[in-house]
């Protein structure tokens, strides 16, 4: 007798290949529209360089002693002279003409002039007459350099005492190899995930929505069977989508069919032995989207719904596979570990023939193990009859109107929901990501401490009165006791050198942006009483506020539903997360810890001001240090360690601060799902 | 047979279900009535496995239903008004793969298809996609599914909810057939008619709560009722006076 999981892969596959929708991905996209699509966008650009080539651009030439340039123009087979009466540039918009030399009166004896060329940038015809007419010009100018060097009887090459010639080492292969891994790792990525795409939603929501899992849920088949039936199921669509597409890239590259690369003197070819590495890492890149596709669109409640949750997810993966395109990032093992990141970087590799095997492997394992997480979370979803069927998650968002709401009397024990919070913070993070940049560049530091009120506290103080959340618990507004705040001062006094070892041992491997560095130090660097008075309101005082706010009120009191370490460490996650950038990717990992001990003092005390407390300590001693020039010089270079005998001291203090809290009265505060609150 | 001691089931502050007690033998059916979320549903989706209890216990042929799951299954049959059958797959497979998941040898599941397919009448539409029979078909296919393992126990929700006459009248029969088959059976509806056709015992169930119990003709006249309805009507105001009950 066949395995259980087997019997549903085979009947889940049978679906899957019944269903329209799930081929044309699949198939037909690969198979028929990418060749067409590339070769048809290929004719096109060929057929309009071709057409731009077969036309002689009409131009002119204005000015004096034009000598045998004009000449030169009539000669050229690919311009046209023009007479011109008129405004130069008036002609060129009104295209009369789409490029005018201007040949300026002459400087010295010798009739040394300049000439300026009038072109449209925003026209194609025009530029590339302005590159002809350009051509014609130097031809001239050169001309005139040959009759005075030999009017003073001098070598032509006296002109020239340097002669430089490029010459790449790389053979047309290579090149080849280099560009195609810019494009190639996107279109692979992206095809693979949304072969797994919509098999997981028609597997999962689907299955909900047709009322058909609790049918399958009535028969003896363990719920890990029907996962991994329909996972299998899922991940092989993926695997095949990513076999189609790149047959049908080896097809179009090796059978010649794409002319352009001929006529940029390109040789674009596929390996077989690289295509069959490529396939080998799609492998576990379609598991891991079949899982996390599959654990996601489980959760929700109709098709319509998972394609909603799905569809972001698919963006954001798109993201890490874009980075090959950009120049200048180099493949390492940091990279071999980020999700699809490491995948693309590796393909690009492969293509240029420049691919480090373990680097490879790295990538192979990693994405491996991130496949494997992504089953649990599937698995878990298929464990929860709350997940299955509904239940008692329902929206906590009052249907009156929000005036009405503002200034309603908040309920007792009500808590936002885990999604609502979530939502809230994400909206949050744009309007400070767009609003706060625009503020600060506005008002200096004045839209910094601004955009801490206005676009954070603000909407946080809004967001619990509009939704009639009880302060209390949604924003941990206990009084603190007094161990609690004894506590919170030990660990922000035991974590600071240990995040600073952290910090210093992720020098070795992130670079260091010494630029802004040096700006954030002259910053928070106070000269006076009055700037130091000012730095701490903006860079201490004001953060433990609004940003505790956000996160240890707002974002903890949702999340208290998950388990405790889930909820710590989200939250550490997601407060690393808003302070990072493009620049400065060093603070996630210092901040994140951070914001994950804070998180759990709150978390453990029920106390917000615990965290104010906390943030506030942190950020001053950061102030205070940088401010004093004796210890600014060890205290501010990013690469050397801290003192080695702070370290234990950290870490001591840091115990002792946990022992104060945790044996302090007052346990954590539990809250159910429906927000009875309970201390 | 069927067996529920005390089951309590809530879902956060709800109580869907609270400390419900009865019992079904072989043979017998047993209808459960109750207006829209009195917690029928939830009762047999507990008896179903599909929900764990959050207090008290079920048991289906000897076999607790939240120790053994997977084994109270293998003695049940679930048929709900939503069917739930897949549209990529035609009547004969349908009934195949449950018949699989339910462990049937090769030979055994070849010969019970063919039954279940001659027993429902499926012969014409069998190799129809499921997605493309009407709903009586569709009915007669979730039939032969629910029973290709030949269950003792047969879990029924509004079997007849949305059918026509004729379609309905296909569920009353294989109904009566399977109880005479000696057959458990338990059923959740709402319709009265149904109820005096083919109940043995009846159970009332309230917010949640077990209100009474008995046979159509004890419970008509114990309440004093003319009928079925009218007895059922009446229980339901008469507790929708009482100050402070069903409060969630």
């Amino acid at each position: 007798m066949s395995p259980t999981w087997w019997v549903v892969f085979r009947k889940e596959l049978r679906e899957t290949l019944r269903d329209r929708r799930t081929l044309f991905v699949m198939v037909a996209v690969p198979v028929l529209l990418y060749p067409v699509l590339l070769i048809g966008t290929e004719q096109l650009f060929l057929f309009g360089a071709r057409n731009l080539e077969a036309e002689a651009s009409p131009v002119s030439v204005v000015g004096d002693a034009l000598g045998t340039l004009l000449d030169l123009v009539e000669a050229s087979e690919v311009l046209v002279l023009r007479p011109l009466a008129g405004d130069p540039a008036e002609a060129i918009r009104e295209d009369a003409v789409t490029a005018v030399a201007v040949v300026g009166t002459g400087v010295d004896p010798e009739g040394t002039r300049d000439v300026t060329l009038l072109f449209d940038g925003a026209s194609d015809r025009s530029q590339r007459a302005h590159t002809q007419l350009r051509r014609v010009v130097e031809a001239w100018r050169d001309s005139m350099m040959v009759q005075r060097l030999r009017d003073r009887g001098l070598p032509t090459t006296f002109a020239a005492p340097v002669a430089v010639v490029d010459s790449s080492i790389a053979r047309p292969a290579d090149v080849g190899g280099y560009t195609l891994g810019r494009v190639l790792p996107l279109l692979l990525v992206m095809m693979t995930v949304l072969g797994a795409f919509y098999p997981a939603i028609d597997l999962a929501a689907g299955e909900k929505e047709r009322g058909t899992l609790e049918t399958l849920l009535t028969a003896p088949v363990p719920a890990g069977a029907i996962v991994v039936g329909k996972f299998v199921t899922v991940a092989l669509m993926g695997v095949i989508a990513a076999g189609l597409n790149l047959a049908s890239m080896l097809l179009t590259f090796q059978t010649g069919a794409l002319q352009v690369t001929q006529v940029i003197g390109l040789e674009v070819s596929l390996p077989l032995g690289s295509v069959a590495v490529i396939f080998l890492t799609l492998v576990p890149l379609a598991v891991l989207f079949g899982a996390v596709f599959l654990g996601i669109a489980v959760r929700s409640g109709s098709f319509k719904e998972a394609q909603n949750a799905l569809t972001p997810i698919y963006m954001l993966a798109l993201f890490p596979a874009m980075l090959p395109i950009f120049p200048g990032i180099d493949f390492g093992p940091l990279l071999a570990l980020t999700p699809v990141a490491g995948v693309s970087f590796f393909f690009r590799d492969l293509m240029a023939g420049d691919a480090g095997w373990l680097l490879g492997g790295l990538v192979l394992v990693s994405t491996t193990l991130y496949a494997i997480a992504g089953l649990l979370f599937a698995a878990r979803a298929f464990g929860s009859e709350r997940v299955l069927f509904g239940g008692d998650e329902t929206s906590e968002v009052s249907a009156e109107p929000w005036t009405t709401r503002l200034w309603s009397r908040a309920r007792p024990g009500r808590v936002p929901t885990l999604g609502t919070v979530l939502t809230f913070v994400g909206m949050v993070a744009v309007l400070f990501f767009f609003g706060g940049i625009r503020m600060q560049l506005a008002w200096g530091e004045r839209g910094l401490l601004a955009a801490e009120w206005l676009l954070l506290l603000g909407p946080a103080v809004l967001f619990v009165a509009l939704g009639r959340f009880d302060p209390r618990l949604a924003l941990s507004l206990r009084s603190p006791r007094a161990p609690h705040m004894l506590g919170a001062v030990l660990l922000i006094a035991g974590a600071l050198p240990i995040v600073w070892l952290v910090g210093w041992l992720q020098s070795f491997v992130l670079p260091i942006p010494w630029d802004l560095l040096e700006g954030l130090e002259e910053l928070v660097t106070a000269q006076s009483l009055d700037r130091f008075l000012w730095l701490m309101l903006i860079l201490a005082i004001t953060p433990a506020f609004c940003e505790e706010i956000v996160f240890r009120g707002v974002l903890l009191g949702g999340t208290r539903t998950l388990e405790p370490w889930r909820m710590i460490v989200l939250n550490g996650v997601v407060f690393g997360a808003f302070h990072l950038s493009f620049e400065t990717a060093i603070r996630f990992l210092p901040t994140a810890l951070l914001g994950a001990l804070i998180a759990w003092a709150v978390w453990r005390t029920g106390s917000l001001w615990v965290g104010t407390l906390m943030h506030f300590l942190n950020n001053a001693t950061i102030v205070v240090l940088t401010s004093l020039p004796a210890v600014r010089e060890v205290f501010s270079d990013p690469e050397a360690p801290p003192p080695l005998w702070l370290v234990p001291f950290g870490a001591l203090a840091l115990g002792l601060g946990i022992r104060v809290i945790v044996r302090a009265r007052g346990a954590a505060v539990e809250v159910t799902p429906e927000g009875a609150g309970a201390a | 047979m069927i067996r529920f001691s005390a089951l309590s089931k809530h879902y956060g502050p709800l109580q869907a279900v609270r400390e419900l007690t009865l019992r079904v033998i072989p043979g017998e059916v047993y209808a459960l009535l109750g207006p829209n979320g009195a917690g029928k549903t939830t009762a047999l989706r507990c008896l179903a496995t599909m929900l764990k209890p959050s207090s008290g216990s079920a048991e289906v042929c000897g076999v607790d239903v939240a120790l053994d799951p997977l084994g109270a299954r293998r003695q049940i049959a679930f048929l709900s008004s939503s069917m739930g059958l897949y549209e990529r797959l035609s009547a004969r497979e349908l009934v195949a793969y449950f018949g699989r998941l339910h462990g049937l040898e090769r030979d055994v599941l070849a010969k019970r298809v063919d039954e279940m397919i001659d027993l429902f009448a499926i012969g014409e539409f069998s190799e129809r996609l499921c997605g493309k029979l009407s709903t009586g078909q569709r009915q007669r296919v979730s039939l032969a599914r629910a029973l290709v393992h030949d269950p003792p126990v047969l879990i029924l929700d509004e079997p007849t909810l949305g059918l026509d006459v004729l379609s309905g009248r296909t569920i009353h029969d294989f109904i009566i057939r399977e109880r005479g088959r000696g057959k458990t059976i338990l059923l959740s509806t709402h319709q009265m008619e149904e109820v005096d056709l083919l109940a043995d015992r009846v159970g009332i169930l309230r917010r949640g709560r077990l209100v009474a119990e008995g046979s159509p003709t004890e419970l008509v006249q114990a309440l004093g009722a003319p009928n079925l309805a009218r007895a059922f009507l009446a229980l339901m105001s008469e507790w929708a006076l009482v100050p402070g009950e069903g409060q969630a």
